[in-house]
């Protein structure tokens, strides 16, 4: 059977996978997203913590993700809690990295400003440090998502949901006439994914960066 | 997003941001994004030299320890005697070093030759294949170069170096256009020859990005070496694949502490590199 007759009889299951795969790297963008930024705002104004997030974020992501998910494997078991757990900690890097940069990059004047019209330390991060720096938070946002799919893939190995499953009924095929239909539909559709994802974050960006500073 | 060690943390919507390249991350530690960091000069320090070992060398002891102790069943007993974990740990630092190798001498020549005249038009399909690239799982590369290639070491190291050669390759290219126009200006102005620039003055300027691109490949290629295993190419993936299929912890911990220890070591003699082998001159690019 040739790949298109594949995608049609498997639909239903390529559908699910692929709708598992974009619900499991949302989810875990919307927590690092969360996390990443509150990191960002509690260590930007301190040289020292900020470099410590950077550091200890970056030394995740040297981690090679088939490693990190074999580590959390004897904490959490194996499922969705180990992708979820590695899904959100890689997501976290590029976030924190753009947080702590766009904040310190926010023009001192402005804030300066602000506080001279009498705006709260809460105020003046909610009002203006933070949609300063949205722009680059968004892209660290966009970075991590494109990394988030591929590791989500090997993810799959631990019993994870998504894609990654084909994949792996292909790599365990191999040789069968369909072990190519499996990997091709996989891989494809993980960076069909991808591509949609971003399409979403230059939407969202246009929408969100206020028109003073876009470029 | 690769901007060279030591360098002002590059704008995040520079286009040469991306999320794999890694080599600055910590490189990020002495940016001088603060004015203390910023006084002080780049240099070896022996926090840098001594932690890192330290507390790699503290984590393998504790695990050694550990299998001193430990009753190991059946399973585990043949999937680690032999001599395996050492085949294995050799197979992934072959694995590393052969791919970097390659994806050195593609990308860089390659990013040099993007930046020259004729072939400059080709640079932003590069970038943009570059950007999808990143989209691409590892492990669906791999396997689609598995069932191309058949089983083997061969299609490792193949799928290994393609997923790594894009990002250097673009990071190249962003860096050499980083190159100060005037100063490239200035030489020709003295009457260089392109290849007189290109030796004397770009490439000597471009040598932290190069070494970064080391960094970069290196550390991406660690990780992708684990995924060998699937397509019969062995290394530390295999120790923990064959954990997580026959639910036998301590081949997968073990498996899988050897292959951070082996991460983090890596980027921990490229980063050193890194600040060894800049050239001085270029120290207050900042």
């Amino acid at each position: 059977m040739n790949f298109w007759e594949y995608l049609g009889n498997r639909r239903q299951q390529l559908l699910a996978d692929a709708l598992q795969h974009a619900g499991a790297v949302f989810q875990c963008m919307v927590v690092a997203t969360a996390v990443g930024v509150l990191i960002g705002v509690l260590t930007y104004r301190s040289a020292w913590a900020g470099n410590l997030a950077t550091t200890v974020t970056s030394t995740i992501l040297t981690v090679p993700s088939l490693a990190m998910i074999g580590l959390l494997i004897p904490v959490v078991g194996l499922g969705v809690a180990p992708t979820v757990t590695a899904l959100t900690l890689y997501g976290l890097l590029p976030i924190v990295r753009n947080a702590i940069v766009g904040l310190r990059g926010v023009d001192p004047t402005l804030v300066d400003a602000a506080k001279g019209i009498g705006m709260s330390r809460l105020h003046r991060l909610v009002r203006i440090e933070l949609p300063l720096a949205w722009p680059p938070i968004l892209t660290g946002i966009r970075v991590s998502t494109q990394m988030l799919m591929g590791i989500a893939a090997i993810a799959a190995y631990a019993s994870g949901p998504g894609l990654g499953n084909e994949i792996f009924r292909g790599i365990a095929s191999l040789g069968s006439k369909n072990a190519l239909n499996q990997v091709l539909a996989g891989t494809l559709g993980i960076i069909l994914l991808a591509l949609l994802f971003d399409a979403v974050y230059v939407l969202i960006g246009r929408l969100t960066i206020p028109r003073g500073i876009r470029v | 997003m690769t901007p060279m060690p030591g360098a002002e943390p590059r704008e995040p919507e520079d286009p040469a941001f991306d999320g794999t390249l890694r080599e600055e991350d910590t490189a990020g530690q002495e940016a001088p994004a603060s004015p203390v960091a910023a006084r002080q000069p780049r240099r070896v320090t022996w926090q840098k030299v001594t932690v890192l070992p330290a507390v790699l060398a503290a984590v393998l002891v504790a695990t050694w320890l550990w299998f001193e102790q430990a009753d190991l069943d059946p399973l585990s007993e043949n999937a680690l005697s032999n001599g395996q974990v050492g085949k294995a740990l050799r197979q992934h630092i072959e694995l590393t070093v052969i791919s970097t190798f390659f994806v050195l001498i593609i990308a860089i020549p390659l990013g040099i030759l993007l930046t020259r005249g004729a072939f400059r038009k080709g640079a932003p399909v590069v970038m943009a294949l570059a950007n999808t690239g990143q989209a691409t799982p590892a492990i669906g590369l791999l396997a689609l170069l598995v069932i191309w290639m058949g089983i083997g070491e061969k299609a490792a190291l193949t799928g290994i170096v393609i997923y790594a050669v894009l990002p250097v390759l673009s990071n190249t290219i962003a860096g050499l256009r980083a190159n100060d126009p005037t100063l490239l200006e200035a030489a020709r102005g003295i009457g260089m020859s392109p290849l007189g620039v290109l030796v004397k003055v770009e490439l000597p300027l471009a040598v932290p990005l190069i070494l970064a691109g080391v960094r970069t490949a290196l550390v991406l290629n660690v990780g992708t070496a684990t995924l060998a295993t699937f397509g019969g190419g062995g290394g530390l993936g295999v120790l923990i694949t064959t954990g997580i299929t026959n639910q036998r912890m301590p081949v997968l911990m073990l498996g899988s502490i050897l292959t951070v220890v082996l991460a983090l070591l890596v980027d921990w003699l490229a980063s050193l590199a890194e600040l060894v082998l800049s050239p001085r001159g270029l120290e207050v690019r900042s």
